[in-house]
Formats: structure tokens, sequence, C-alpha cells
């Protein structure tokens, strides 16, 4: 689960541009069976635990939402009941199912994107439009956890001197509370003019900053986006060509399977199976490495 | 033309009439380790502010700082920022970025490199202070010693010519200051680095360095070598605030007035000892005063602490008695939990198994207010975290209001403890303005204000020098007097060896010795005194500096008689 994760940033990030942005656009029952089956199988793949986990509230969800729209839309040609005078139509009751499944699975594939995207490679990825937002970022992930420190610090402190904020009478505890504040924030400007100190000796403010990171660019990251593009390209042209549409209302547009279609749908698996490819291959390699052996 | 050429450097600042630098003259050539020591307000820190532009504090000065023959103000930024590198006190403070590689970066992006030579600059000095295990850490999960070699690997990466360091070492525990020293001699010998270090615990950098140079009251008072400055010395006052600094064999020597050439390591010690002295058997007057039972005010046995449910024990079944007017000091390596000992001593952190008693009555039974009023208190590691006020007297007029008592008795009380700790000439000062010292004594002044029957103290002697000590020792012994329990946790084997009663060793989670100090320092082989490794093929239960002192006295008193 690490082959993908490994990738650069830019790689990362637009592959799920892509693929959450091609799911959102297409209605087509196949894409979107396609575009499911991957999320799940990359679920299993990368957070199996976390994944499983939220079908608890993911399958309810998933209901819930498909039975809401034959409520509310009445189009559709092929009506089975009525409800107070209201009809049901199998259309709405599909296209209801269609969009639930679209939520699902859009959903499923952000939580992919946030396994794979920690927020140093988002912060990465943005600290290159702005250096100095970067930084600051940066900075303040190193003060939170530090205040929360000297809080802790500070609350046991002045327990020990009587000034405890768990006990007594409410006017004591607010008391008590805004000393703790008065403190953590003398003791935050009186340590900052340091860490000041600290970063005008060593240069901030100099011209011409640079912004370094540990990631680096490689020939992979270089072919894995050619690749990208290239599917993406087929795909967006195959949709402006309309091989993609689908209609439920005023009832089903037919499937009709062209080899053109054929083409759409498997570089449209491609695209979307890429990390699930990526991993099987390293894991291939791995093992044929260490049989070499 | 020397490296660094600090002519008739006066400085003073803004509207103070003194100055604190009166014109100073000093060269340091290039690839030499020079040391600046002397007692904390006699100006070393400014002086090296002064070879640093960017932090140069304001004021009036005169006189010049040269740089490689150029004056430091004409210098250009970029020299000036990337060949002098500064390292400052606080470990915490100095750290900018939230990643280690970042932190070691952030100079190099400031000079504006390109990604290549960052990443190999920064790989060479990962490499060269061993930061490649932790070099994907966040820098908040680093130990003290970690985030000082950090601080110095962050500016060793922009590749200075001068290394300028103030009292780097005065926050860490004694184990990571003797490695961070060990990588300064390391750069001064491999890499031929220029490197000024300001200190005042001298033990190991003393001999090490290749001048030393001792400033009082903002004049240079010696200069030159180790052995140099150590007969320079013999004309200083015997009890100059500086002697405490100096290391334990050149103190003994300079103690004794010794014209022989000075020993400046223990082992140099032993030798001069052995040269000059004979084995002798000794019982000191100061004996562990036993004859009377005394009262056990605070008792743990056999408490079981852990921070989280899952979380591994800190505390293993941890016991001690704390009995009525005795000082005890629990010693112990860094993040054993010591710290944690004394939270659970106090009530702060509840021991999930165990008994603790306070006055015979169980802990639990004790309601916050009764307890940390006229009974028990603790003086934390950081006294910044007690300061509430503007000044130091509604700092202590805050902590007597709690006690609801009358104007008049508050007022008695402030004064008391004013005159008690010599806090007169501070009462107007921001706290935040003092000394670390005078911080750590304005913080106990506010603890005692609550009349505390058991005092628990953490880590007392952090980033004091020797003359604070000083101050420090004779409180506690006042306390003692009026039979106010202390317990202290500290790093400071030769402050405890000098004035608590009785020693503790924690370890894994307990104390697995513990023992009349005396007898504590003389069973142990390296984790005892400077003074009583020196000194043990002799003496055997000498401990202190004084103790060694005194023996060495008495010989050579009774070999003039004889």
């Amino acid at each position: 689960m690490k082959a993908f994760a490994n990738y650069h940033p830019i790689v990362i990030f637009l592959y799920f541009v892509f693929v959450i942005g091609l799911t959102m656009f297409y209605m087509h029952p196949i894409y979107l069976i396609i575009s499911l089956a991957m999320s799940i199988l990359l679920s299993l793949q990368i957070n199996q635990k976390s994944f499983l986990h939220s079908l608890k509230w993911m399958v309810p969800l998933f209901v819930i939402a498909a039975l809401i729209n034959p409520l509310i839309s009445h189009d559709g040609e092929k009506i089975i009941l009525y409800i107070d005078d209201n009809p049901i139509t199998i259309e709405a009751i599909v296209y209801g199912f269609a969009m639930s499944v679209m939520i699902c699975t859009v959903i499923f594939w952000f939580g992919c994107y946030n396994k794979l995207m920690t927020s140093d490679k988002f912060l990465y990825l943005f600290g290159k439009i702005s250096p100095a937002f970067a930084l600051i970022i940066s900075l303040t992930l190193r003060l939170v956890p530090r205040f929360q420190q000297q809080i802790g610090a500070i609350t046991q402190a002045q327990r020990a001197v009587g000034m405890d904020v768990t006990s007594g009478n409410l006017l004591h505890r607010i008391k008590c509370g805004i000393h703790i504040l008065s403190i953590l924030i003398t003791w935050a400007l009186e340590n900052a003019i340091e860490t000041a100190d600290s970063m005008k000796a060593r240069g901030y403010g100099l011209p011409k900053r640079s912004t370094f990171s540990l990631f680096s660019f490689e020939k992979r990251d270089a072919l894995t986006l050619t690749i990208m593009f290239i599917l993406m390209t087929i795909n967006v042209i195959g949709s402006f060509l309309g091989y993609t549409d689908y209609y439920f209302y005023p009832t089903f547009s037919e499937l009709v399977l062209q080899p053109i279609s054929l083409l759409l749908y498997t570089t449209y698996t491609l695209l979307l199976a890429l990390p699930i490819i990526i991993e099987l291959w390293e894991a291939f390699k791995w093992r044929s490495l260490i049989s070499n052996n | 033309m020397a490296f660094i050429d600090i002519q008739q450097l006066t400085f003073s600042y803004p509207q103070m009439e003194q100055p604190v630098l009166h014109h100073i003259d000093l060269s340091i050539e290039e690839g030499e380790f020079v040391v600046l020591c002397g007692v904390s307000g006699c100006g070393k820190s400014t002086l090296v502010k002064h070879l640093k532009r960017e932090i140069t504090p304001h004021g009036d000065a005169t006189g010049s700082v040269l740089y490689n023959g150029t004056l430091l103000n004409e210098l250009s930024d970029k020299i000036a920022a990337s060949e002098i590198g500064f390292v400052m006190q606080s470990p915490e403070n100095q750290i900018v970025t939230d990643k280690v590689w970042h932190e070691l970066a952030f100079g190099l992006e400031n000079l504006g490199f390109n990604t290549m030579t960052i990443r190999r600059r920064v790989a060479e000095m990962a490499n060269f202070f061993g930061i490649q295990t932790w070099f994907r850490k966040n820098t908040m999960e680093l130990s003290g010693g970690q985030k000082q070699i950090l601080n110095l690997a962050a500016i060793m990466a922009m590749q200075p010519k001068l290394l300028i360091l103030d009292e780097p070492t005065s926050q860490l525990d004694p184990i990571a200051a003797s490695e961070f020293i060990a990588t300064l001699h390391k750069l001064n010998k491999e890499l031929g680095l220029t490197i000024l270090l300001v200190e005042h615990r001298l033990e190991e950098v003393y001999p090490i360095a290749d001048r030393v140079v001792i400033m009082d009251k903002g004049a240079i008072i010696c200069n030159g070598t180790p052995k140099e400055v150590a007969k320079a010395l013999q004309h200083v006052d015997q009890h100059h605030p500086m002697l405490g600094g100096l290391p334990t064999p050149l103190r003994i020597h300079h103690a004794l007035k010794s014209q022989t050439n000075a020993p400046l390591t223990i082992r140099d010690g032993r030798q001069w000892l052995t040269n000059n002295f004979k084995a002798q058997e000794w019982q000191s007057k100061k004996i562990y005063d036993r004859s009377f039972e005394k009262k056990t005010v605070l008792s743990v046995k056999n408490a079981w602490f852990r921070y989280e449910k899952d979380g591994l024990d800190v505390l293993r079944g941890f016991s001690i008695d704390v009995n009525q007017g005795e000082v005890i000091s629990i010693l112990g390596g860094n993040g054993t939990g010591k710290t944690t000992a004394l939270g659970v001593m106090s009530g702060i952190l509840k021991a999930y198994r165990g008994k603790i008693m306070i006055d015979g009555k169980p802990l639990r039974k004790i309601s916050n207010h009764e307890l940390y009023h006229q009974c028990l208190a603790v003086l934390p590691q950081n006294p910044q975290t007690l300061f509430v006020t503007k000044s130091v007297i509604s700092e202590l007029q805050s902590t007597v209001e709690t006690q609801n008592l009358t104007k008049e008795e508050e007022n008695l009380q402030i004064q008391t403890i004013v005159r008690k700790l010599n806090l007169e000439s501070l009462l107007e000062r921001h706290p935040y303005d003092l000394s670390g010292g005078e911080q750590q004594k304005v913080a106990l002044a506010k603890v005692l204000l609550l009349k505390p029957r058991i005092l628990l103290l953490d880590e007392p002697t952090k980033g004091m020098d020797a003359a604070s000590k000083t101050v420090l020792a004779t409180l506690l012994e006042q306390l003692k007097e009026e039979g106010v329990a202390i317990v202290m946790v500290t790093h400071d084997i030769e402050f405890s060896a000098s004035h608590s009663d009785r020693c503790a060793l924690f370890f894994d989670g307990l104390i697995v010795s513990s023992d009349e100090t005396r007898t504590f320092y003389s069973g142990n082989h390296f984790y005892t005194t400077a003074a009583h490794r020196m000194s043990r093929h002799l003496f055997s239960n000498a401990i202190t500096c004084e103790d060694v002192i005194e023996q060495c006295n008495q010989q050579q008193n009774r070999m003039i008689h004889s």
C-alpha cells in the first residue's frame, strides 16, 4: 500500500482531480459501475479497516439517497404505482440508485484521497503557489502542539498554587481559565522574540528565498502523468462526441456496445485502476526480487 | 590580522547609565576554540551578540568589530547571515518549522540555494550529526538534547566560518550536554571551525578550550590558555562567585593556593592529588542526624502510574518516605519519569495503584484546597508557568490574596518573603525581564507564600550559575530549619551532593537505591560527583570540593606543625 503513495504529490493530486471529476460528470451506468468497483478495490487495498468501518453508515446513506428520488421526482414512462395520485416510476427509482452510487463512489474516492494525499504533500503543492503561505503553515503546525503542551504545564503549575480550573465555583473557574490564558499569551509573545531572532540570524528576510522539499519529480512520475493525460484525453473526447451520454428520462436510453465505446470503457477502467495496477506491479517485482535471491 | 577583532567596544542599553561593556578588546584567530565565561549579568551575552549583526541589541555602542578585516556593519547581508552562526540558549525557541528536515533546510532556503544544493548540504549535516534516524520526524517529538543538536546542525548547514554559542547546554541534562560539547569539539578539530562558546558550566569545556576568556562587570579580566588563566586566577579573591563555575580539579587546586601546575581534568587531578597528598581515613563533621526520629510527612507506597490506559507504566511500584526537615534529591536519567513521580507525589497526577499518605492521611481524602494551602507546594520546572502579572510585587500580592487574610497580614507576609529571598531590587520589574536564576527565585517566593510544609522542586538549578545556586542552597537550609520537607528532582549531582540529606536513584519506574548522601555518592562508581571521582583513591568518603579541600588542608597543616 506504499507504491502509489510514494509518487510525486502532483501525480497523486491530479489523479484524484481526474477521477473525482469524471466520476461526478458521468451518469452512464457502466461508467458508474466501473468507478464504484475501482473505488472499492482501491479502498480495500489502501485503507481496508476504515473503509469497512465506514460501510456501517454508508449503506443506510446509500439506501436513503436512492429512495428519496422516486418520492420527489415523478418523471418517466414506466409507472408501477400511484401514491396519492403521484406516479412512482421505474426511471425515477433507477435514477435515484444511480445518483446514490455516484455519491457513495465520490465519498470512497475522497477516503482514498485522504489516505494518499497527506497534509505535507498538499502543503508542498500549494507552497509552490505561495511560499510565504507555506511557511506560515509550517510555523503554525509547530506552534499548535507547543501551545497545547504549555497549556498543560501551566494548568498543572496553577493547580498546585491553588488556582484549579477543575474545582470550585463557576466564578473561580472562569478566573482560573483567564489566568491560564493570560499566562499562555505572555509566554507565547515573550518566546516568539527569540524565535524571530533565530529566524533573522539564519538570514530570513533576504531577497530571493527558495523553497526546498523532500519530494522529487522522477521519470516514473512523468511517465505516469503522461499515461494519465492520454487516458483522460481519450475519455474527454469520447464525452464530447456523445458516447458517454445516457438519459434516464423520459425513459432509459439504449445501451449500445460499439467498438469505440468498448475502447472508452477500457481506458476509463485503466485510468481509475492506475494505483491498483502500480501496487500489484510493485508487489510482483518485490516477490520476483526475493525469489531470485 | 586576526579573524575577529573587537576594538575598544563600549556599550550601554538605552536609558541605563552604567555601560554593560567597557572598552572590550578581544581578538580571535581562525580555528580557535574560545570559551567565554563569567557570572550572569557580567555582559558576556551582550558581547557575543555584538558579533552577530542581525541580533545586536539596541543601545549606544562605540568601538568597532572587525570580521576578517572588514567592519561587521559593512558585510553583505548574505555573508553576515551565513558565515557567522549563532546558537542560542533555549533549544525549543530556536526551532522554527514543524519538520526536522525543513528546519535543516530553513537557513539554506533563506539564502536562496537551489534544491540540489540544499539536498546535498542537508544530507551532509544529517550524516555528520547522526540525525538520519529522526530526519522525517516532527520537531515536537524530539528530546531537548536532540533539539539543540538540530539547532546546531541547522546552522552548520549554512557553512559558517565562525560559530557563536550562548550557553547552549544550560537547558540540557548532563548527558545531553556532554554529547553536545563533544560535537563542538569534533567540529573544531575536524573542520577547523572557529568557535566562541559562552558557558557557565565549565567542567567539560575548560580542558578542551584553546583559550579561556573571563569577564567580570563588563570587562575582560583574564584571557589566555586554560593553564595561563588557571594561574592568573590565583590572584582572584577566594570568594569571587566566578570560581564556583570552574572545573572541580581547578577549584580544589585554587582553594589550596597550590603553586604547582594546575590540573584541568579529573585524570590530571587524580595524579596531582597522588603526588601531593597521602591517603587518609576521615569522618566529616557534618553527618546526617539520625539521632531523633523525625516525623514522616509524605509517604508513597508502591505507586503505579501510566498516562494512557494502554500506555506503558511510567511508575512501577514507586515508594518513598519524606521526613520533616530533610532534603531529598531524586536523581536519574532524562525521560525516565522523575517529573511524573513528582506529579504523583503532589496529587496532580493520580496513581492507579498504591498508597499516598500525607501526615498519615490518604491523599485522596484531602481536598485540593486543603492540599495546596499551607500543606504542599510544587515549584515547576519552568517558572514562567507561574507568572501572571506585570511586576514581581503584584505577582506576590496575587498569591497572598488567595488566602483570605487582612491587609496588614498580607503586607507582613510579602515583606518577610522579600527579605528572605533578597528580592528588594526586583520588585518593580517584569518577571520575564529577569534572568533564569532570578525567575526561579520569584517563583519560589510565590510558592513559599502558600506556607507549604512539603516542598517539591522540579529541577531547581536548571540554567542557574554558581552564584544563584548558592542563594538557593542557603534558602533550602533555612526552610529545613523551619521543618519543611523538601524533595527535589535534579540532574545536578554536585548540588545534590552538597545540599541534600538523602539521595535516591530513580530508574525504570522506581527508586532503586536510596541512602544518606555521603554513603550514596561514595558507593557509586560512575554516578557520582567529580570531586569523588578525583579523590576516591585517597579519601574514600569525600564527595564535595569542600570535603577534598578540608582533607588536604588538614594534611598540609599537619605537615607544617610536625
